[in-house]
């Protein structure tokens, strides 16, 4: 059965099953796979997406309850002047190792500098704790959040 | 356009109807432990109700006698972020603040997860130590239950068969403290035991209200220990012997995050530095 | 070769990072085939039985189901890194609860996860063996019955459940005699899962022909074209092996895991069949950190000189021996640590359990025993009354020193590194340090370690492309460590191009040189070598071209920096390289490649000097050393234990990205956390307790220190590339022993077990 879900500003219509997941959808019918399945519990954080500009977690989204949601991938960024601020920092700190939970992180540090642009570093920890990464141990990760807020700064 | 067996009502009627009427449906509020069931294939609903699109169920509204009702569907975030809850209802911000990370604090809502009721959570104690009152509905109307005598086991609550919960009840804030202290293996994971408490101050002395979690099937509370710490809040041999009293009445098990024994060694230990931080508290005012 | 570093020693963002940052990075679980299936497995329900007969029937009733396998249509064939005992899914037995008995590849997911649960096996339970202990009692049930014909790499010494023994001594034991202090110690350490981020999973597609291209989540396609051609009995060219991107390894990923599966599901169905795990499977199937049971032994002069240690150990293998027979063979190898000692004695019993399989994970049985040798030099220090990092200078390795065994050892910066965490730290003035808030004590302590870097073999093939760029193929699989910058790095180095001139292939069992994996902290010692090397062939080779290009002897030319080769001195007599290639194309000698191809050779073992029993490494070295400096906190309510601090330096020969250098450095740190601090598997009896990431916890952001000091020291590899040695493992290696230290300072107590749990520490505390 179709559903008409609205992803990255545009509506795209996909098949659904009551138990399929926002994150299933994305991945295996709009090939949209930035978005990452790491542990299908929400645990992890590596599926974490914009929903109606808020952090959440694809895989803890029922797809049929996601009607009438905008809902904002990694893909969907890539024009975004402070997802570029992220990405370039990022880049530059060594922020990125095996790159699996860069997407999640990405999105959830969008998320943060969208509502606070000048974090304090427990301000930035507190608002990526939500995801998991096995490779950095977070400073380089908490670096380049920090350094995206500072060249945002007129 | 719509999925086969998805349903998403406009009141709570509709919902209650709908639950009630519909073979193996279940309720989706935020998704947070159900889908994660579904995905684990440890629930397979055959029917979803979604609450999202009932506005009854949605926010916290201020009630005309000083208190607040918190809907349903109210996100975590939302709760630890509303200042009206203040005094000794910021217990209840406290606890909801520690609860997970904030991903996932902008998908559960208050009304999943107490519905939930696993033991290790973090609004159980909260609610209990702010005197809350929880709303269900049913098919033949609401009714409140005492957020104390809601919690009745494992996983287990005070709601029946087609019963669910619309709201909390909170009673005025009074000033005074709310302090919710948690004790986890990491930042965000369920507690391996958890204190919180509200002290209320007034001309007439100090009125506390303590609950442990995480250490049995429901709440820790003792008669006993609220009493003792409300006559002397001031004194340490007083939050020991509410400690030991709390620790006594506690039911904790052996589980990944922490053995039973352990539990019992920490409750008093716990209680005793949450009852110094809201003396301190208290004292700053 | 040039005197000014451009790439080298540049912290130059990774190759890939902007795929990555872009999302538009690959992983196995992001690649579809057309007419692609989709596989899932069923696992046993019991830890240890026979198969006594499937009934599939229901399985293949399920709509969209093609292949419905069981071990009967599988051969008897087996594979195993060091000894053969493990069929590519369960056959006659099962030996793990969640072992694979069954496999099924259908249209959907949803639809092969389905079938797999219908498929209905009858079992005869055996008794299940759960502890080493168990395992060694005299009338055990054996969990391999035939392990006396399996093929073995070495000579294992395996009899009944035991798996592998080792030992090797080196010294007088009279060395006994002549200390003035002595300590001894039992110790315990834990199972910890990896938990990389990305699930094992693999793609299988086969060919007209039944020939199987697959990609996988790997640590080497060499590696996983071995296991696979082995367990299916299938000839290693009817395989080719490809890496997508990698989400992480730290040894998860070494050896296989459903790839052989994936492969048989293919040829059944003649279709491609993707099959990724999920998480409880990751935890479940496929492999994790040996837990440890050790005896030390450290004895002293009264001046602090180390006399002498011995170690005893017992490993619980699991299920099948995978990379365990190695990790004993290295833990007793490093068990002494950097140090001078007269007299060592390290040895080992490894034994099958029916539990998931134990194997390779970062450190591979270092931080295990160093957990324990570590703190025995503290206990000695704290008795003598002396600085415990002052104990370790007087008795540390140095230049020219042997390894235990005798085995060469190249550079050895470690005293740099003491004097530098010494100075960053503060430690001097340690006792001076306050806890942040009442109710908390505070405490610094240290420990050092060493790892190697060299095992093995490799090779790399540079080629030059007929606009004069390089393509570089090692075959060396990029896990997250950054690896590819590193070689590229290395690669453009050597022939003085800007590293965007270096393109790096994707490993390939194809095209690509043998790389025997991505681990050992191996590959920008072992491969990068080879990199050089051959882009020495290409430098010899362009420089011949020039040569008769110029009219000159190739030994007055020079390579200039940008691609260009001119006569010494003679600024304005150059060529370019697009020049040299197009000659090489259309002219003279065809296409300028160059390639080498090594195996790591430094004998482990000077059977002069040491005597050595079932020593899996003949040949290992390369050795890099490290410094490690905790501050931690201890909360007196709980006992739960916070890093404030650390400063972490390793000698890393040379720093070729100091990004990536560091990103290791602080990763380890963290995970070493994890172990020291709360991470262990639990089984409640056969089965695994907490197989999700919510029992099953690892640090946060929140739970990791924000001052995680990366410290970069550089004693040159005499033979390393451009001096690098490896230090992908040497973070994570005395992470608990530090901490362990630093608590035994705080408390006046000793840990012996891992983790240091907040109830642990609360119980010592209270003397309960």
């Amino acid at each position: 059965m179709t559903l008409a879900l609205s992803i990255n500003g545009r509506i795209r219509h996909v098949q659904a099953g009551l138990s399929d997941t926002l994150l299933t959808v994305l991945r295996d019918q709009l090939l949209l796979t930035a978005a990452k399945r790491g542990c299908n519990q929400g645990v992890c954080g590596a599926c974490t997406v914009l929903i109606d500009g808020r952090p959440q977690r694809a895989c803890l989204s029922l797809a049929a309850n996601c009607e009438g949601a905008a809902i904002t991938t990694l893909e969907g960024l890539q024009r975004d002047a402070g997802m570029a601020r992220l990405q370039k920092a990022f880049t530059a700190t060594g922020a990125v190792q095996c790159g699996f939970c860069t997407p999640g992180v990405l999105v959830s540090a969008h998320a943060l500098l969208s509502h606070n642009a000048d974090p304090r570093t427990d301000e930035i920890r507190a608002g990526l704790s939500g995801n998991l990464c096995r490779c950095s141990g977070y400073r380089k990760i908490a670096e380049a959040v920090a350094e995206a807020a500072k060249e945002a700064k007129p | 356009m719509s999925v086969p067996g998805y349903h998403r009502p406009k009141s709570v009627e509709d919902a209650a109807r709908l639950l009630a009427e519909t073979d193996g449906a279940r309720c989706l509020s935020g998704g947070a432990t159900l889908v994660a069931m579904m995905n684990a294939s440890l629930a397979e609903p055959k029917a979803i109700v979604s609450l999202a699109g009932i506005p009854e169920l949605a926010g916290i509204a201020e009630l005309a006698n000083g208190g607040f009702r918190i809907g349903a569907m109210t996100r975590h975030a939302a709760t630890a972020a509303d200042a009206r809850l203040a005094g000794t209802l910021a217990v209840l911000r406290d606890a909801a603040r520690q609860i997970a990370n904030p991903v996932v604090r902008n998908m559960g809502t208050i009304g999943g997860s107490i519905g939930f009721a696993d033991p290790a959570a973090d609004y159980p104690p909260a609610l209990v130590a702010a005197n809350a009152e929880v709303e269900i509905v049913n098919a033949a109307g609401r009714r409140r239950v005492a957020a104390r005598d809601f919690f009745v086991d494992w996983y287990t609550t005070a709601c029946g068969p087609g019963e669910f919960v619309t709201g909390v009840h909170l009673p005025p804030p009074r000033p005074g403290a709310g302090l919710y202290r948690k004790l986890a293996r990491v930042s965000g994971d369920f507690a391996i035991a958890s204190v919180a408490l509200s002290a209320a101050r007034d001309a007439a002395g100090v009125s506390v209200r303590i609950a442990v979690g995480g250490c049995g099937p429901r709440p820790i509370r003792a008669d006993a220990a609220d009493a003792l710490l409300s006559a002397k809040f001031g004194d340490a041999a007083a939050a020991a012997a509410a400690g030991e009293a709390l620790a006594a009445a506690a039911d904790p098990v052996d589980d990944v995050r922490a053995s039973a024994e352990y539990r019992r060694l920490v409750i008093p230990r716990l209680v005793a530095e949450t009852v110094a931080h809201a003396r301190a508290a208290l004292e700053a005012r | 070769m040039s005197a000014t570093a451009k790439a080298v020693g540049a912290a130059l963002p990774r190759a890939e990072v902007r795929e990555k940052v872009e999302g538009r990075a690959q992983y196995i679980a992001d690649l579809y085939r057309p007419g692609m299936l989709h596989g899932a497995v069923l696992g046993s329900p019991h830890a240890h039985a026979r198969i006594k007969s499937y009934d599939i029937r229901e399985a293949l009733a399920v709509p969209g189901v093609h292949a419905v396998l069981t071990g009967d249509d599988f051969g008897d064939h087996r594979m195993g890194a060091f000894i053969k005992d493990e069929h590519a899914i369960a056959k006659g037995k099962v030996r793990y609860v969640g072992e694979p008995v069954a496999a099924v590849a259908a249209e959907t997911e949803a639809a092969a996860k389905l079938a797999a649960r219908l498929v209905s096996v009858e079992y005869e339970e055996l008794p299940a063996i759960l502890s080493p202990e168990a395992a060694l009692a005299p009338d055990a049930a054996i969990i391999h019955e035939d392990v006396a014909s399996y093929f073995k790499v070495f000579d294992t010494g395996s009899t009944a459940n035991v798996c592998s023994r080792t030992s090797l001594t080196e010294g007088d034991a009279a060395a006994w005699d002549r200390c003035d202090v002595i300590v001894e110690g039992r110790f315990a350490t834990q199972p910890q899962a990896h938990v990389s981020l990305e699930p094992c999973g693999a793609l299988a597609e086969p060919d007209a022909t039944g020939r199987v291209t697959l990609w996988s989540a790997n640590q080497s396609v060499f590696r996983v074209q071995a296991n696979v051609s082995e367990s299916l009995g299938l000839p290693m060219a009817q395989l080719r092996c490809l890496t997508p991107r990698v989400g992480a390894g730290f040894g998860n990923k070494m050896e296989p895991h459903i790839q052989p599966i994936a492969v048989k599901l293919a040829l059944a169905t003649g279709r491609p069949v993707k099959l990724i795990l999920t998480r409880e499977e990751d935890f479940e199937i496929v492999r994790a950190r040996h837990p440890f049971k050790l005896r030390v032994r450290t004895g002293a002069l009264k001046d602090g000189t180390l006399v002498a240690r011995e170690v005893e150990v017992l490993l619980d293998g699991g299920a099948y021996a995978d990379d365990s027979p190695g990790v004993l063979g290295y833990s007793l190898f490093m068990s002494p640590g950097p140090y001078r000692f007269q007299y060592r004695k390290a040895s080992g019993t490894l034994v099958y359990t029916n539990k998931l399989r134990f194997g390779a994970f970062r450190g591979f049985g270092n931080p295990q025993v160093s957990f324990a040798g570590e703190q025995q030099i503290d206990e000695i220090a704290a008795r003598l009354g002396l600085d415990p990092l002052a104990v370790r200078e007087k008795s540390m390795l140095r230049p020219g020193d042997k390894w235990f065994g005798g085995a060469e050892v190249g550079s050895n910066g470690l005293e740099e590194c003491i004097a530098r965490v010494k100075a960053a730290s503060g430690w001097a003035k340690r006792a001076e340090l306050e806890p942040s808030a009442p109710g908390r004590k505070r405490a610094m302590a240290a420990a050092c370690t060493a790892h190697i870097s060299g095992l093995l073999a490799t090779g790399a093939i540079v080629r030059m492309l007929e606009d004069g760029s390089i393509v570089l193929n090692t075959g060396a699989v990029d896990i997250g460590q950054g690896s590819d910058t590193a070689l590229t790095q290395i690669c453009a180095e050597a022939l003085m191009v800007p590293i965007e001139r270096v393109r790096l292939a994707s490993p390939d069992t194809d095209g690509s040189p043998y790389n025997w994996g991505t681990t050992a902290s191996r590959v920008t010692y072992t491969t990068g070598r080879a990199v050089v090397a051959a882009a020495l062939e290409v430098e010899k080779q362009i420089k011949q071209h020039a040569s008769e290009m110029l009219e000159c002897d190739a030994a007055d030319l020079e390579l200039r920096p940008g691609g260009r080769v001119g006569i010494v001195g003679v600024p304005d007599k150059a060529v370019s390289f697009f020049e040299v290639s197009a000659r090489a194309h259309w002219a003279r000698g065809g296409p300028i490649i160059g390639h080498n191809s090594l195996v790591f050779e430094r004998p482990s073992v000077d059977p002069k000097r040491a005597i050595a029993v079932g020593l899996p490494f003949p040949q290992i070295g390369a050795f890099a050393f490290g410094a490690l400096v905790v501050d931690i906190e201890i909360d007196e309510t709980t006992g739960k234990i916070e890093v404030k601090r650390a400063w972490s330096a390793a000698d890393v020969g040379r720093a070729i990205n100091p990004l990536a250098v560091e990103g290791q450095l602080e990763g380890a740190f963290v995970q070493g956390m994890g172990l020291a601090l709360n991470e262990e598997m639990v089984w409640d009896g056969p089965r695994l307790a907490n197989p999700t990431l919510m029992d099953y916890k690892v640090p946060t952001a929140l739970d990791s220190p924000h001052e995680i000091h990366s410290i970069i020291v550089e004693a040159p590899e005499p033979d390393g590339p451009f001096g690098a040695k490896g230090v992908g493992e040497i973070g994570i290696n005395v992470v608990p022993a530090a901490i362990a230290n630093a608590a035994a300072i705080a408390l006046g107590k000793r840990f012996n077990a891992l983790p240091l749990t907040p109830e642990r520490v609360l119980r010592a505390m209270l003397g309960k």
